[in-house]
Order: C-alpha cells, then structure tokens, then sequence
C-alpha cells in the first residue's frame, strides 16, 4: 500500500506541470474534493476568460439545485479535444467537479461526460497545483 | 567570354555576395513556452533554458514584493485568492507575455518583427534597424517601445516605456527607468530560446536575467481570446470571487 501510495503521490507530482490558465488563482475550488454531477446543461457558454456550464441537477425528490460550473478557457479546451458545441442547452450530461470552498453552487471542471458518451477532461492536471502567472 | 573575363566575373560576384547581409535566421510560426516540459523527461535537453540567477530588489520594492509574496499565500491558502490584474482580464504585458502562458506567433516582415500571444490576443511590435527612445520620452504602455537588429543569428532587442502597474516574471515590480534586453535565438533547429536582462536602477541591486524555451509548433492555429465573460470580481475584502448564475 505504501509503494502504490509513492507510486500515486509521483504520478502526481509529475501532473503538475505548472499554469494552464492564463487567468486567475483557483484557490477559491477545494481541490482536494470532487462531487459528481448528474444532470441537464441550461446553457454552455464557450467564452473567455473561461467557458461555463450552466446546470441544472435534480435530486430524488426531483427539487432541482442550479450549479455554474468554470472551465478553463475555450483556448485550452481545443487543445484538449473539445469543441464549442459539444454541449447544448437541454444535453444529459455527467460532470466531476471541484466544488467551491465557500459552499455555494458552484465548482471547477476536472471532467466532463458528453451524451455520446466521450469523456473530455479540462486541460487541467486532477488535483493539481495552479500558479497564477 | 574570355578566361580573364569568367575570373573577374567570378571575383565580381565573390565580392558581390560577401558584401550582402546574412540572410536572418527564420524563427517565424508558432512556438509553444517550454514551461510545463518535465526537465527529467525532455526529449532535448535544450528545450529546458538555463535557471534564473536570483532577483535582487532595492528598497522599497523588496518589502512590497515580500509583503505582497505573502498576502497572495495567505489568501490562497483561505480560499479567497487576493485580485489582480488577471483577475480584472488585463494582459501580462511586457516581459510576461513572454512566458508564453499560451502559443506565440511570431511573424517576420521587412523591418519589422511581431509577436503574437494567443492569450488576450496580445502583440508586440518590434521595429528593426531604428534607434530606440528615449527612456521617458514614450508614453508607458503594456508592451513598451520596442526596437531590434540582428546579431549574427540572434534577434537583440530593446525595449523600454513599460507602465509601472504591469508586473513582470515572477511578479516583478519596476520603475520607470526599467530597460529590458532580450537576445532571441535558435537554440536548436526547432527550439526558441528568449534570454532577458532587465535593468532598473530605482528597483533594482543588479540586472535580473532569466530565459524562456519554446518548441515550435508547426500545425497549431492561433485562437483569438476576447475576454467577455468575465464572471470573477474582487469583493469588498479583496478576495476573488465567482459571480453564480440563476439558471
């Protein structure tokens, strides 16, 4: 357990490869913690500094909770496969997410699954460090 | 053509093509910052430039530095990272945009060489051949006044006319005398590197020096980046903040 743990912690260390956004600190986004997020895009909006995904996420009782979750910057999110309309308003969609610190609805993108059933990630390393440059 | 004809011919042209100037290195495209390439793994060791000799401030840049070095860590480490530039969706400007956070193209034209970065669509502007301003004598802008010649196989340029809010690498602050000299050259046939020496006599102890790689990038296309969404704001405690939808 020990060794995999090393092995984990290095792998890692190895994700950090510095800033991929050009814009701000992400240190209002606990890191540390994921949420998923089953529900329907209201809007995605492909924009700088950063894209967004508005979404609406129902819970069993079907009271449904709106989330605005950030992206990185469409720039970015070419380089890592996507395109402007991957997402559509009224899509079924699956998004991990780092949720903010302050407990409001909202989070950071870590990765998303489309309705076709692509995984795109957000050019970001998983729980990585983000130094503001 | 008689033989003596053919030789002084020959020398004709022998003189002829040594008296043109060396034709300058083409280091036009896109090239992407070697920032996050892992120096262990790099497939050429040239793509990691030499490590930056140490920044030395005057007083009283230097407590301000560290002042402000420890407030950003401090409200990182709450949740609530301090405003900046960035924040407000400002470019680097000069030497930062540099660093090449996103792609640079770099476009060689008769006098003149541009550069390019894909984020916040900045561009520099580079006059070949002409001297330089006066320190002073232009008004500060984001990216200054910039004049370049070529060296051999290395572009030197010279820029100056930075305003004293855009910070520099690192968080460099500056005065209004800051010069900075950067020599640009192929590092390898597909490898950039940009070396920076930035002189101040106000902020400054000694010249800082520092270099950035870039690895060329022959098939990307530059995005354009317009920031119109800006959906961050400062609140009244300083702190960043993400403005949330209602639906």
């Amino acid at each position: 357990m020990r060794v995999r743990m090393t092995i984990f912690a290095a792998a890692c260390a190895l994700m950090v490869t510095g800033p991929l956004t050009a814009h701000h600190s992400f240190a209002m986004y606990d890191r540390d913690h994921q949420i998923t997020l089953t529900g329907t895009v209201t809007k995605f909006e492909w924009t700088n500094p950063h894209a967004y995904i508005e979404f609406d996420v129902a819970d069993p009782n079907g009271v449904v909770k709106h989330y605005s979750i950030e992206c990185a910057s469409p720039n970015v999110l070419t380089r890592v496969g996507w395109k402007f309309n991957d997402l559509k308003t009224g899509d079924k969609a699956t998004l991990l997410v780092n949720p903010l610190k302050n407990g409001k609805a909202g989070g950071m993108l870590e990765k998303a699954t489309l309705p076709d059933g692509r995984v795109l990630g957000d050019g970001n390393p998983p729980s990585g460090k983000f130094d503001r440059q | 053509m008689t033989r003596a004809n053919i030789i002084l011919l020959a020398l004709a042209s022998a003189v002829w093509l040594t008296a043109q100037p060396r034709t300058a290195p083409d280091i036009g495209g896109v090239w992407s910052g070697t920032w996050n390439v892992n120096a262990k793994t790099a497939a050429d060791p040239k793509l990691i430039p030499p490590a930056p000799g140490p920044l030395l401030l005057k007083a009283p840049y230097s407590q301000q530095y560290a002042a402000r070095q420890a407030a950003e860590k401090a409200a990182d480490e709450r949740g609530e990272p301090l405003g900046n530039t960035s924040t407000m969706c400002l470019p680097d400007g000069m030497p930062q945009m540099m660093f090449a956070i996103y792609p640079l193209e770099i476009l060689q034209t008769p006098g003149r060489v541009t550069i390019i970065e894909e984020a916040f669509g900045q561009v520099r502007r580079i006059y070949l051949n002409e001297p330089q301003v006066k320190v002073g004598d232009v008004a500060p802008g984001y990216f200054g006044h910039s004049v370049g010649h070529w060296e051999g196989d290395t572009l030197v340029v010279d820029t100056v006319g930075v305003k004293e809010s855009v910070l520099g690498y690192r968080g460099m602050p500056h005065s209004d005398q800051m010069r900075i000299t950067e020599r640009i050259r192929l590092a390898g046939p597909d490898i950039l590197w940009d070396q920076i020496t930035v002189e101040d006599p106000v902020a400054l102890e000694k010249p800082w020096t520092y270099t950035f790689g870039y690895r060329r990038n022959p098939g990307y296309r530059m995005q354009e980046y317009v920031c119109e969404n800006n959906r961050d704001y400062v609140d009244e405690h300083g702190a960043t903040q993400l403005k949330l939808s209602e639906h």
